[in-house]
């Protein structure tokens, strides 16, 4: 993983797969974070840790999201404390919104029309500030109806946190899956985090379940509880506990260093997170019933 | 049995608004919770479905959020944005849109992204899907607590559009049909067909004309007649204390 995330120049446009509080790149972003990386640009649909992470370590300059949450653990507070105090570059988006830019991307569209963010203040601040070159709006062709055009969205690399991979590459994604496939798809190169490595056998058995083929896929990175303390449907809950000394953390600037320092810089790899969060016996009380999925 | 609290009115006044066989996109909170208690009584039919891709969950155990699991269980169909706010938002089948808010103005404008106090703006968590569910659901709901400040005369940020500038939908450039009731936990609020502006439909048990009006921001229209809000029965007090909401996660909100 760490040559990975070597390849990844500063500068880069990078998308991930998380949302809140659900299968974020965790270990994506601490070792970004512990190899210095900077400048980047972050797209995601919906903002979680793993993005908030990044942008509390000041490794991000311009941000494309739809939202952000922590769902009832809290807000996003280290990107809405840079928003507040203008220290990147900010691109307000909605769910679907992004969704389709990254669907015009993985379809080789340079725009996509939609529907929403018509009549919204949403539109208006793209179209004064940095997403000024990304929306227009047009009118069909052919009806005559009022659109709201928008520039395809294309990662230079996308991180995705799945449940089952094979060695190929080929992916599984178990539970709901927001804009995971579109960005994949869209992406320059895709790098993958397995939950679980299984025989390409069980994808030639169920290949209608392969949300991700192989022949899209650079690298496949096998890294059990790298979305912790985020969900994994089937594979563990979230680490309730862990995300509330985050968020504690994460709610005064002055404290935000001490947890990057204690539970990122601190440690050399995910393995040393783990055991510093608590380790197997920790872990083990997180794992999902299989019947529940949680 | 104990008191009936303020959000168990609301909850069941916006659970009410809900219709057997509709499909429903369901936002984060209140709006799960009266969805589900809708299911379980007089709409045993409805298609809830999820922004990130889920359709007609039926959890057995409270969830923190839409990225809980617990909100996944016994889902008929697990998908993405692509399908449920593309395939049916976009597409024009979803019935209602049933969202939360930070502020709601006499327009049915939603502001979820930021707050202003004395000049300092702070920022919360956006729209994710709600501006693209209150741009194309047929009809908007919104369930929110009743506070001055949550019901301004207009909302500090317009992330997601009602009736904007008192304008009709259509010449807006907007699809879907917009505001149809703000749920609060002390009244019911509607819309005038031609002025487009909020206005009271009913007054939930306990609370008064006066208090209404002294808690919102801007001149909400009475019309002649204001109905009392029923008050939920002893079953969906059950469903909502013992099955949807055991802990008071959502329900606990407001005394």
């Amino acid at each position: 993983m760490p040559e990975v995330v070597a390849s990844v120049p500063n500068g880069a446009h990078i998308g991930l797969g998380g949302f809140a509080i659900a299968r974020n790149v965790i270990a994506i972003a601490h070792e970004l974070i512990r190899q210095n990386k900077h400048d980047l640009t972050v797209s995601q649909g919906v903002a979680g840790l793993d993005t908030d992470l990044l942008v509390g370590a000041g490794l991000v300059r311009r941000l494309i999201i739809g939202g952000g949450s922590l769902d009832r653990f809290g807000p996003v507070h280290n990107i809405n404390r840079a928003r507040e105090q203008g220290s990147l570059t900010f691109e307000d988006w909605t769910s679907l919104s992004l969704c389709f830019r990254y669907l015009a991307g993985a379809l080789g569209l340079s725009f996509i029309p939609i529907k929403s963010l018509i009549a919204s203040e949403i539109l208006e601040r793209l179209e004064q500030g940095s997403g000024a070159g990304e929306v227009a709006r047009i009118a069909c062709p052919f009806t005559g109806e009022p659109y709201v055009a928008m520039r395809a969205l294309v990662p230079d690399i996308a991180f995705i946190h799945v449940q089952k991979a094979d060695e190929e590459g080929n992916c599984r994604i178990d539970g709901p899956r927001w804009e995971n496939e579109e960005q994949a798809k869209a992406a320059k190169r895709l790098v993958i985090i397995a939950e679980e490595i299984v025989p390409t056998e069980a994808f030639q058995r169920e290949p209608e379940r392969t949300i991700i083929p192989a022949h899209r896929v650079e690298a496949v990175v096998h890294l059990p509880w790298a979305a912790h303390p985020t969900a994994v449907y089937g594979s563990y809950d979230y680490d309730g506990a862990h995300l509330k000394l985050y968020v504690e953390h994460s709610k005064r600037p002055e404290r935000i260093g001490d947890y990057i320092n204690a539970y990122i810089r601190g440690t050399k790899d995910h393995r040393e997170y783990l055991e510093k969060i608590g380790g197997e016996a920790h872990l083990a009380s997180l794992k999902a019933d299989p019947e529940l999925g949680y | 049995m104990r008191e009936i609290r303020s959000t168990e009115i609301m909850v069941a006044a916006g659970a009410r608004e809900l219709r057997d066989r509709e499909t429903v996109v369901v936002g984060i909170g209140l709006p799960q919770i009266a969805c589900f208690l809708a299911k379980s009584t007089h709409a045993p039919n409805l298609t809830p479905l999820l922004e990130i891709g889920v359709a007609n969950m039926r959890p057995k155990d409270t969830p923190v959020g839409l990225a809980d699991s617990r909100i996944f269980y016994r889902a008929t169909c697990w998908s993405g944005f692509l399908d449920v706010m593309g395939m049916n938002l976009h597409r024009g089948v979803v019935d209602t849109g049933f969202l939360g808010a930070l502020e709601v103005d006499r327009y049915g404008n939603i502001n979820t992204t930021l707050s202003k106090e004395n000049g300092k703006v702070r920022y919360f968590n956006g729209s994710a899907g709600g501006n693209d569910v209150a741009s194309l659901a047929k009809r908007v709901i919104t369930i929110m607590r009743h506070e001055k400040r949550k019901l301004p005369i207009a909302v500090a940020h317009l992330t997601s559009p009602g009736y904007v500038g008192g304008r009709p939908r259509a010449e807006l450039g907007l699809r879907g049909g917009g505001p149809h009731r703000i749920i609060t936990d002390k009244c019911a609020i509607g819309f005038n067909k031609e002025t487009h502006q909020a206005m009271l439909l009913s007054l939930h048990p306990g609370t008064s004309l006066e208090d209404v009006l002294a808690n919102t921001g801007f001149a909400l229209e009475v019309p002649k007649s204001v109905a009392t809000t029923p008050l939920p029965t002893a079953e969906e007090l059950r469903l909502l204390r013992e099955e949807i909401d055991p802990k008071s996660v959502y329900l606990g909100g407001v005394g």
